[in-house]
């Protein structure tokens, strides 16, 4: 079975992920980041959501323990997210891999802002920009103002940020008015 | 048997393997046992002592490092119980944990845990881990040795009583220099 050619927004951001030099990629869902899981997944030859070096997690906080231990062994990771769950992340985040300078490529898509439907998801997301930069994370934003191949190279480039870094480096990826969904 | 009694056997079983320990007194305590390039302390990362062994044991499945031990308190496993679930899905073959349960938030006040009442090896078991107990210092060194050839994932339970070690010193060096330590310490390894 051929797989069918992902959205090009977010078949960049899969490629981007592999080409940042990711081991191993986490995520915790959300339908905009699904089609870039779908990419990374069958690009590495899996299928339902997992492969070799591709899987799910249930919530933020593990992910930055899981992936971000990677370094320690030699390793690098990435996680893949939506923005909402930074919350449930910020003291992993802090503590544990800004604290013991261990770079991290974390690509969040967006929620809250334009072509959003939820009447509260704006709450947290609009001040994600702000809370990350406020503990000291770098991020990176993409949106409907620049191409995939853009975005391509931004997801790639920040993974040799975070390495170049020592750090935990943030992609923002709002999805609205490219191929992909925005909410 | 006391944390730092378990300790001293868990530090005596574990000096050619990575350990990750949870934050607080039992990095502490540990530290004061044994002070080794091999101990991963997280100093504050609260709850995350499984995920980053989890992690750990996932990036050197095809190193030649037997085993990626952590050190897990019950107040800790229960702020991040999905390192039991994630445990059971991703079959790290390389995860030993080492649940030290003495029902107690050891670095809090010894205000009770849920453990008091709930079996947390059967939590883990339920999730697809392998488990041994131990609640003496014999049962512990051989449920330990037991664990450790066991495929993982794999938890031991091992029943503590309450209480912190007198006059252990803080843990106050610079969480860089213990990962790098740690890190080059696995790099002649793996
Ligand atoms: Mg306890």
């Amino acid at each position: 079975m051929t797989s069918p050619e992902p959205p090009a927004y977010a078949g960049a951001v899969a490629r981007g992920l592999w080409d940042a030099g990711a081991d191993l990629i986490g995520y915790v869902p959300s339908a905009s980041v699904a089609p870039v899981i779908d990419a990374l997944v069958a690009a590495d030859g899996g299928a339902r959501g997992s492969s070799a070096r591709v899987f799910p997690l249930s919530r933020e906080e593990e992910a930055m323990g899981v992936l971000g231990a990677l370094p320690l062994a030699g390793g690098f990771g990435a996680v893949v997210m939506q923005d909402n769950g930074f919350g449930n992340a910020l003291t992993a985040l802090t503590t544990f891999n800004a604290a013991y300078h261990l770079p991290l490529l974390v690509v969040a898509n967006t929620r809250g802002g334009l072509g959003e439907y939820n009447s509260m998801i704006h709450t947290f997301g609009q001040h994600v920009p702000g809370l990350l930069d406020r503990v000291g994370l770098r991020t990176f934003e993409l949106d409907r103002r620049s191409g995939p191949e853009d975005w391509h190279a931004v997801v790639a480039e920040a993974g040799a940020h975070a390495r170049m870094t020592f750090r935990p480096v943030v992609v923002l990826a709002h999805f609205w008015a490219t191929d992909g969904r925005g909410a | 048997m006391r944390r730092v009694e378990a300790l001293e056997i868990l530090a005596d079983a574990t000096a050619d393997l990575p350990v990750v320990v949870t934050c607080a007194a039992t990095s502490r305590e540990l530290a004061a046992v044994a002070d080794r390039p091999n101990h991963l302390y997280l100093l504050d990362a609260m709850g995350l002592a499984g995920s980053v062994a989890t992690g750990l044991a996932l990036a050197v499945a095809d190193a030649p490092v037997e085993r990626v031990v952590a050190i897990e308190g019950d107040g800790s496993l229960l702020m991040n119980p999905n390192v039991l679930p994630t445990g059971g899905h991703l079959r790290p073959r390389k995860l030993l944990m080492v649940l030290l349960d003495n029902a107690v938030y050891g670095s809090t006040a010894d205000l009770p845990t849920y453990a008091a009442g709930l079996d947390l090896g059967g939590v883990a078991a339920a999730c697809g881990w392998a488990v041994r107990r131990a609640d003496d210092p014999g049962t512990l060194r051989r449920a330990f040795a037991e664990a450790r050839a066991a495929d993982g994932p794999v938890l031991l339970h091992v029943r503590i009583a309450p209480g912190n070690a007198p006059d252990v010193p803080r843990l106050l060096e610079d969480p860089v220099v213990l990962g790098r330590r740690f890190r080059d310490w696995l790099a002649e390894r793996a």
